[in-house]
């Protein structure tokens, strides 16, 4: 990466950095720039020097991203931080960098003067690289239906069959009026009446069509087969990426969004490739030859007929982008149609409960009108413009027909040769009218295709390494010098270093948003540390295989999520060849089985989202038994008993107990309480380890856990308090 | 940091509106800024605009971080016209950087590259370039009938508060997009 964009005139030439901002540290708005050599940071504004720093009085360099802009700041030991200067978004990355290294530089002495970083945005159409090291929009160069066509390789045994035999039938067609000629010419028009060569054309005709029906026949088979196919491969395509994708590439797009990218947008490719993949080939196929045989028949006719069609191909062109567009607004609009309609059913429960049906009904109608007018814009464009293409394209027909008939009154033609013409241009004007229709197909198609591909492209942002290391897990877990942020350049986690030891059970606590799940999520390597490592067994975990690590890390969760089906498939769906006895036995564990035993249906009633409805807690007990039955090495309890109430939470608790006994556990939870038979508690601190140890310990030393713990008990104190107030206050009533 | 005494209890269900005649604002080395305010003395100061796209100059949230790193208001500033010429000037000097938004003047073409991106060509308030919006559908929208509301690939912001005062060439470029 670039760290040298724009050097003051006078620079030295012992510059290491040097970058270019737009206001100044009081928000005014300046032509500046920021440069440090290796003692100091010196601010340039207007090419004048107005301030210098010496780099070596700050402990830390931050970037803090404002809104629109972002500031470059230094932090003294004493905490007084000095705002160097702030710039646009655009140069987040780089002043991100240039403060990591400084920070680096203060801690070790040692000065990075070319980092290895790649370069932040693509140099071909500037879109950020966001850590790769190719641009994934300019890698593949071919267009997005070429690769359509591409997808038909695996097929291509159906796609020929398909090919040959509508060419066939098209050879069949063609010679069909070479047949009605003979008829005119040799029998019609001269009344001869000659039953042996007029039977043996007719026989001729009806073997010819039955021929051409059977090819058709075959032809649609093949035709079909290779399209499904396709389409079940792009969908089983999409979806597979959807769940290979890390958590923080997919947290981008919604549910809906996703589901209309699998269903809607694959549906629409598949019925592309099965009504024009193949006529693509034949239709510009028989355009050839019926051409040559105009050409051939009557080389004047011909130039007639052909005049028309540069015009309408010129139009066909012309028309091809605005359509591209117009179809862009339709996917627009009717995917925020799907999007609205799956939101708002998703939460019937709340427009119900504040009884906001009719301001629902208006929301979903406006975007449904918004859909209908971009269709209507999109269609009306075709409409308004084919029939005038088709206008011109027939125009040559007349003139045809014109010196055709003048011909036959010349004698220089025969009717039937000019019947056998005509029929040849109608023959020829319908390939060109497909290829009018293709723009609005293609542009339609190439929109879908897109948006496939797009997923398809993607790169996720956590990935095994070439040789993942399939690990028998132990259960040691250790953190070294952890740094990580969901953003760049802003750390949530900094510097976490603590080693916990196999079969260990710990608590995190700290105040809200100050990095526990960020912690978690590290373990099961939902996303990558951006700094430091963590290891399990001894083994960093970027080279253990995420599947080995997450099929021995088992999740109890707040909210648990069950899947619809019966109690039975939620429960094995941690292990799904798991014998029903150690199902009962994990449910008996979990203190799930005596509720199952009174549900309607036992083990086979369905539950989920169309099925009976489960208490918060008997789900969590559910969630337990999973757990269990996946026998995991590590277990992490996310708040797990947080929004029970006391006798379900002394239920859950006793679970939990067994569910955790032997296996290293990790724990959050706001309520300390529910953290007392925890061994050790993490207790973090504006993104830092502050402190490690043992309830005793940490009580005793008074710190960031002892205020928690204070504090805590204060709010419980008032809580138990609240009743006794109301209580007063209604006896004074 | 505020001079926060112990004792003092952070009403968090309380909206307080703040006296524009006894606020006294002042730059800070930190970039922030330092309030003065009922003998109270307040440091790192971060104004925030409640409803940016609604109005930039009205309630406008001044608070701070305490040492515990928890977010602390210290009241809402009705309207910034009450406030001193030179006061006003201040809050608006650091508004107007904080949240940087050059308005989209006149869009001179706008190109989709199929796959979720668009690079859009326009003159803005901070010069002509070309923007590179990803996931477009998502981060180039109309927030209102009018107000048109583009986050582009590197986090850049960029408005157009008017999309119908736009000249007719503008328009028809912007219809298939927005």
């Amino acid at each position: 990466m670039d760290l040298r964009i724009k050097l003051p005139e006078n620079a030295g030439e012992d510059i290491v950095y040097s970058l270019p901002f737009r206001f100044a540290n009081d928000g005014e708005r300046v032509d500046g720039i920021f440069c440090t050599d290796r003692e100091y940071i010196y601010i340039y504004v207007g090419g004048e020097l107005e301030e210098k720093y010496k780099i070596s009085d700050f402990s830390e360099f931050v970037c803090r991203r404002q809104i629109g802009s972002s500031m470059a700041q230094g932090i003294k030991e004493d905490g007084e931080a000095v705002c160097f200067c702030a710039f646009s978004q655009e140069m987040f990355v780089r002043y991100g960098e240039v403060m990591k290294l400084l920070e680096h530089y203060v801690r070790t002495g040692e000065l990075i003067t070319e980092t290895d970083e790649d370069e932040p945005v693509c140099p071909n159409c500037g879109l950020p690289l966001e850590g790769g090291s190719e641009c994934v929009y300019c890698k593949s160069k071919g267009s997005t239906i070429l690769r359509l066509l591409k997808r038909i390789g695996p097929y291509k045994k159906f796609f020929i069959t398909a090919v040959i035999c509508t060419m066939v039938s098209e050879l069949i067609w063609v010679f069909m009026p070479y047949l009605d000629r003979i008829i005119i010419d040799d029998y019609v028009t001269p009344k001869v009446h000659e039953w042996t060569g007029f039977v043996s054309i007719v026989i001729a005709i009806v073997s010819l069509l039955l021929t051409a029906g059977v090819m058709e026949l075959l032809n649609m088979r093949n035709s079909f087969r290779t399209a499904l196919n396709i389409g079940r491969d792009l969908r089983q395509e999409v979806f597979e990426k959807s769940q290979q994708l890390s958590m923080s590439s997919l947290s981008k797009r919604t549910a809906g969004e996703l589901i209309n990218r699998v269903s809607g947008d694959a549906a629409k490719l598949e019925e592309f490739i099965t009504a024009n993949g193949k006529d693509a080939i034949v239709k510009l196929l028989s355009l050839l030859m019926i051409g040559v045989l105009l050409f051939v028949m009557d080389w004047r006719l011909a130039l007639m007929t052909i005049v028309p069609i540069p015009v309408v191909f010129f139009i066909v062109k012309k028309l091809f982008n605005v359509m591209a567009l117009r179809y862009t607004a339709v996917w627009k609009h009717s995917k925020n149609h799907s999007e609205t309609l799956h939101d708002i059913l998703n939460g019937i429960a709340v427009v119900k409960s504040f009884g906001s049906e009719a301001r629902e009904i208006a929301h979903y109608e406006g975007c449904s009108l918004k859909w209908a007018k971009a269709c209507v814009r999109a269609e009306i464009m075709w409409y308004l413009t084919i029939p005038f293409s088709e206008f011109v394209l027939t125009v040559g027909n007349f003139l045809v027909l014109y010196f055709g008939g003048s011909m036959i009154l010349d004698r220089t033609m025969s009717l039937g040769e000019l019947i056998q013409f005509t029929t040849y241009v109608a023959m020829l004007y319908e390939p060109i009218r497909w290829l009018i229709h293709i723009p609005r197909t293609l542009a339609d198609t190439s929109v879908s295709a897109g948006k496939v591909f797009e997923i398809l492209d993607m790169q996720s942002d956590v990935r095994d390494i070439e040789d993942p290391v399939d690990l028998d897990i132990k259960g040691d877990i250790e953190f070294d010098d952890v740094y990580f942020g969901y953003k760049a350049y802003v750390p949530v986690l900094k510097g976490i270093s603590c080693k916990i030891n196999k079969g260990e059970m710990i608590g995190i606590v700290g105040y809200s948003g100050v990095g526990k799940s960020t912690m978690i999520n590290l373990i099961l390597r939902l996303y990558d540390c951006t700094q430091g490592e963590i290891r399990i067994d001894g083994v960093p975990i970027k080279n253990i295989a995420q599947h080995s690590l997450r099929s021995q890390v088992g999740v109890v969760l707040q909210e648990t999520f069950l899947f619809d089906g019966s109690v039975l498939d939620n429960i094995s769906y941690a292990r799904p060849d798991a014998p029903f006895e150690d199902i009962i036995k994990a449910a008996k564990i979990a203190n799930a089985h005596d509720f199952i035993v009174k549900l309607p249906d036992g083990y086979n009633t369905r539950v989920g989202n169309k099925g009976y409805q489960l208490s918060g807690g008997e789900r969590q007990r559910i969630a337990i038994a999973r757990a269990l039955l996946h026998d995991p090495k590590i277990i992490i309890l996310d708040e797990a008993t947080a929004s029970l109430d006391t006798q379900t939470e002394k239920q859950i608790q006793q679970a939990l107990g067994r569910l955790t006994a032997g296996r290293t556990t990790i724990a959050i939870a706001h309520r300390l309480s529910t953290l007392s038979n925890a061994d050790r508690l993490i207790v973090l601190d504006k993104g830092k380890l502050a402190e490690f140890g043992t309830h005793k310990e940490l009580m005793k030393s008074k710190g960031v856990y002892y205020r928690l713990v204070m504090a805590q008990r204060e709010t419980t104190k008032m809580k138990k308090a609240a009743p006794q107030n109301t209580g007063s206050t209604a006896e004074a009533f | 940091m505020p001079n926060e005494t112990k004792d003092e209890v952070y009403e968090v269900d309380k909206l307080t509106l703040l006296d524009c005649a006894k606020i006294h604002l002042t730059q800070e080395k930190s970039g922030f800024l330092t309030l003065e305010y009922g003998g109270q003395t307040y440091s790192r100061v971060d104004p925030t605009r409640l409803i940016p796209f609604l109005s930039k100059t009205t309630y406008i949230s001044l608070s701070y971080e305490n040492e515990e790193k928890e977010f602390r208001e210290i009241g809402v500033i009705k309207d910034m016209k009450e406030l001193s010429e030179k006061q006003y000037k201040l809050l608006d000097r650091f508004l107007e950087y904080k949240y940087y938004m050059p308005e989209i003047t006149k869009v001179y073409s706008i190109r989709d590259n199929m796959r979720g991106a668009i690079f859009v060509k326009a003159d803005t308030t901070s010069g002509e370039k070309t923007i590179c919006v990803r996931d477009w559908y998502q981060n180039f929208r109309m927030l209102s009938a009018k107000y048109l509301y583009v986050n582009d690939a590197d986090g850049n912001k960029y408005f157009c508060s008017d999309i119908e005062k736009l000249d007719r060439k503008s328009r028809n470029v912007l219809e298939m997009f927005t």
